[in-house]
């Protein structure tokens, strides 16, 4: 009897060869109709079924037989061949149930070799001999047998079913003596050898393909990850290679957050029919809160089945498959679900370890994504401040007027925030100058628009521009709409600064008071007018106060930033601080440069010191009592010192403007001049 | 696969092999044809061309059921092939079997 026909067995290589693998020569070599045979092959299949060994042993042992084996090593391969199929028919997954086993016979003149397949999870082959069983135990002696009867045994594990090769060497061939017959013979076993080599190359390729397959995967998607910003499909991407390579039909990857939220992130299926969930007590026994739970591996299937009312039991019913937990490190991010049919086997050892490796290098891209998207937040909020400095930089005069016998200066410190403090200085006549100082409600790009807005209103109404109260009015009719539509408003000081008539006109629209202090004066006077910030009212109208300067004027408008730095024990400076600043150097300094300096550095000593202040009143400028709208302003203004609280004063805009009326010898005799003429 | 119960003896004969794909049915007919006061079982092995571990298995719970029964219960394995001895010694059964070669 000699081997089935080729086409009646499968083989050891599937019928259509994957990519990558090796087809095992198919040439059962015979030599010629007189002698023994040399180098054949015998190729069947059984059912997987224990009854069905029996006939393949026979074929077996008829084609060994054939060949001219000896009995003793007939027996022996039987033996072997025997318990190979039993294990491989006993230890089948359910799907290899369905599936036959695979056997080919080698027979050269030195050896026998018996390759014998299975659909099993795959054995750990013993790497030393195995012990015999206690005597009266009735199972254990398989592997024992093998090892015993043949001379070498070898295991492989591949992704579509393994492998066992056994080896049993012929005891030297007897009436070997005809020379021709000897180099046939020889090249006949070296094609033997040659096929045999193929077969265990062919192995190897097969098991070097699936994990080049998992490393293109990984490599093909890092490579999509720089070109997309997008995570989730790039996620997908990569769960679709898995589910290829693992031979698995669905995902679903949740994320979850500190409460136990589980979201869904990526899906294989229809997402629409999945929920989210939040697990809570009695959700539990959920495969992937289970997962998240014990930062392990879930199997289920038919020996492990869902809970029915786990979602994924609803989702996919009687699934086989595993939850892996995403995380790096002890960091959980999320869970991946992965499964196949209710009819196929378990994952292998290769396919679970497949799926590990897919979800650590998930883990790490989705840790980065959270990571970037931050950065990009933060470079976003980074690039707008940087809009709104170099607006508000913009607005402010390069350049500031001239007013005999007035010194001018003007400081404008930018919070780390950027508020919407402005100031703006314009040349009424020669003899008079425009101080405008404003204060926007609000921080970043908005506020600086605001402010862009308010500097062109000032300059283009010249024809106001004598007349504060006027001006203010004006502005605030056209700047309502779009300031309560935001829900902002602007406090804002306008200043007339005449010094051929040594008088000031002050407009305020709930603005700080401006600061009149004298050279060599004892007392600082605070004036303000009655006003409310811009954008609070439509229709509302401003006052004016009118002073005379008195000689040696020192003026001093500011924004809260100025009274509101704070020292390290949370303490403002104050108006009161203030004030008695512009008292105290109305002497010692000169320039108005120098005074701008001095307050500078003042400001920066109190806010580095820690000491407690006596007592100083909180600078607020005085509200007169009774009008409604005044009412409506304090409360607009509460809210706003309320709001600047909760942001952290200490990053507010600090503004400020001095006019001093500088005392040199040539300007004396002028200035006591126009004194004269007053 | 023949049973023949003498009363004292029990042969089994006519046993063409004893692997995975027999083992089990064979455990079963020789436990249920067992009777109370047996004093011996003679399995011939004469026309047994093939015995696998499962074989074994079942050998050794039909030695291990008439022993627990009733004190010491040979059990004879008659005329096994060469072969077929050969995995008794090697897997250290004949220790607990009796092999006997008829002539």
């Amino acid at each position: 009897m000699t081997g089935l026909p080729q086409d009646s067995a499968a083989g050891l290589t599937s019928a259509n060869p994957g990519p990558g693998e090796v087809p095992l020569p198919s040439n059962g070599e015979r030599t010629g109709n007189s002698g023994p045979c040399v180098c054949a092959t015998l190729r069947t299949s059984l059912s997987c079924d224990l009854s069905s060994v029996s006939a393949a042993r026979l074929e077996l042992r008829g084609f060994l037989q054939q060949h001219g084996v000896r009995r003793e090593e007939v027996s022996a391969c039987e033996l072997a061949l025997a318990e190979a199929c039993n294990n491989a028919i006993q230890s089948a997954t359910t799907d290899g149930r369905r599936r036959s086993v695979e056997v080919l016979a080698i027979c050269t003149r030195s050896k026998v070799e018996l390759h014998v397949n299975d659909h099993t999870l795959g054995f750990d082959w013993p790497s030393s001999a195995v012990e015999l069983p206690d005597i009266q135990d009735e199972h254990g002696r398989g592997l024992f047998f093998i090892q015993s009867v043949m001379d070498s045994a070898t295991y492989f594990r591949r992704r579509d079913g393994n492998g066992l090769i056994m080896r049993k060497m012929r005891a030297q061939a007897q009436s070997d003596n005809s020379a021709p017959q000897t180099g046939v013979a020889s090249e006949a076993e070296r094609s033997a050898q040659l096929a045999e080599m193929q077969q265990v190359l062919g192995e190897m390729v097969r098991e070097l393909c699936f994990r080049s397959e998992t490393l293109a995967a990984i490599c093909r998607c890092s490579a999509d990850l720089g070109r997309s910003n997008d995570l989730k499909e790039f996620s997908e991407r990569l769960l679709n290679d898995l589910l290829h390579i693992a031979v698995a039909e669905w995902f679903l990857v949740r994320t979850i957050d500190e409460r136990g939220h589980f979201s869904i992130f990526v899906a294989s299926t229809d997402t629409a029919s999945v929920r989210d969930i939040v697990f809570g007590p009695g959700k539990l026994s959920y495969a992937e809160a289970e997962s998240a739970r014990t930062r392990a591996d879930v199997e289920f299937g038919p020996n492990q089945p869902l809970a029915p009312e786990d979602p994924l039991a609803i989702l996919f019913p009687g699934v086989t498959g595993l939850v892996h937990p995403i995380r790096v490190d002890q960091t959980l991010i999320g869970t991946l679900a992965i499964g196949r049919s209710p009819l196929d086997s378990p994952f292998s050892v290769a396919q679970r370890e497949v799926i590990r490796t897919f979800a650590d290098f998930l883990a790490s891209q989705m840790l980065n994504g959270k990571l970037r998207e931050e950065q990009i937040s933060n470079r976003l909020i980074g690039h707008e401040l940087e809009i709104a400095r170099s607006i508000q930089r913009s607005l402010l005069p390069k350049t500031l007027p001239k007013l005999r016998g007035f010194g001018l200066a003007a400081h404008c410190q930018s919070a780390r925030q950027v508020g919407g403090d402005f100031y703006d200085l314009l040349q009424v006549s020669d003899t008079s100058v425009l101080l405008v100082i404003a204060d926007v409600m609000g921080k970043g790009v908005p506020a600086a628009l605001f402010a862009a807005q308010l500097r062109s209103l000032v300059r283009a109404n010249p024809e106001s521009s004598t007349r504060p109260a006027q001006l203010l009015t004006r502005i605030n009719q056209l700047l309502f709409d779009d300031l309560s539509r935001v829900s902002m408003f602007i406090t804002a000081q306008i200043v007339l600064l005449d010094v051929a008539q040594r008088r000031a006109v002050v407009g305020s629209a709930g603005h700080c008071p401006l600061l009149v202090g004298q050279r060599g004066g004892a007392t600082v006077q605070a004036v303000t007018s009655d006003g409310l910030p811009l954008g609070v009212m439509h229709n509302t109208t401003f006052e004016e106060s009118s002073l005379m300067l008195p000689a040696g004027a020192r003026l001093l408008l500011y924004t809260d930033g100025v009274t509101e730095s704070r020292n390290r024990s949370g303490e403002c400076f104050g108006e009161h601080r203030l004030q008695e600043w512009l008292r105290s150097n109305g002497n010692s300094l000169r320039s108005t440069d120098s005074l701008k300096a001095n307050l500078i550095s003042t400001l920066n000593e109190f806010e580095s010191s820690s000491l407690q202040g006596e007592g100083a009143p909180h600078g607020k400028r005085p509200l007169s009592n009774g009008q409604k709208e005044r009412q409506r302003g304090r409360i607009a203004m509460k809210a706003k010192a309320a709001l600047k609280l909760a942001s952290d004063s200490l990053y507010d805009d600090r503004t400020f403007l001095i006019a001093a009326e500088e005392e040199t010898a040539a300007d004396r005799p002028d200035r006591s001049g126009s004194r004269n003429k007053l | 696969m023949k049973i023949h119960d003498s009363g004292d003896v029990l042969t089994i004969s006519n046993i063409k092999e004893l692997a995975a794909g027999n083992s089990d049915s064979f455990r079963e007919e020789v436990r249920a044809a067992v009777p109370s006061g047996i004093k011996a079982i003679e399995i011939d092995l004469t026309d047994t061309d093939f015995v696998d571990s499962c074989g074994l298995g079942a050998l050794i719970s039909v030695y291990k059921l008439v022993n627990s029964r009733n004190g010491p219960v040979p059990v004879r394995l008659i005329n096994p092939a060469p072969s077929i001895q050969q995995i008794f010694e090697l897997t250290r059964l004949h220790r607990i079997f009796e092999i006997v070669k008829s002539e």
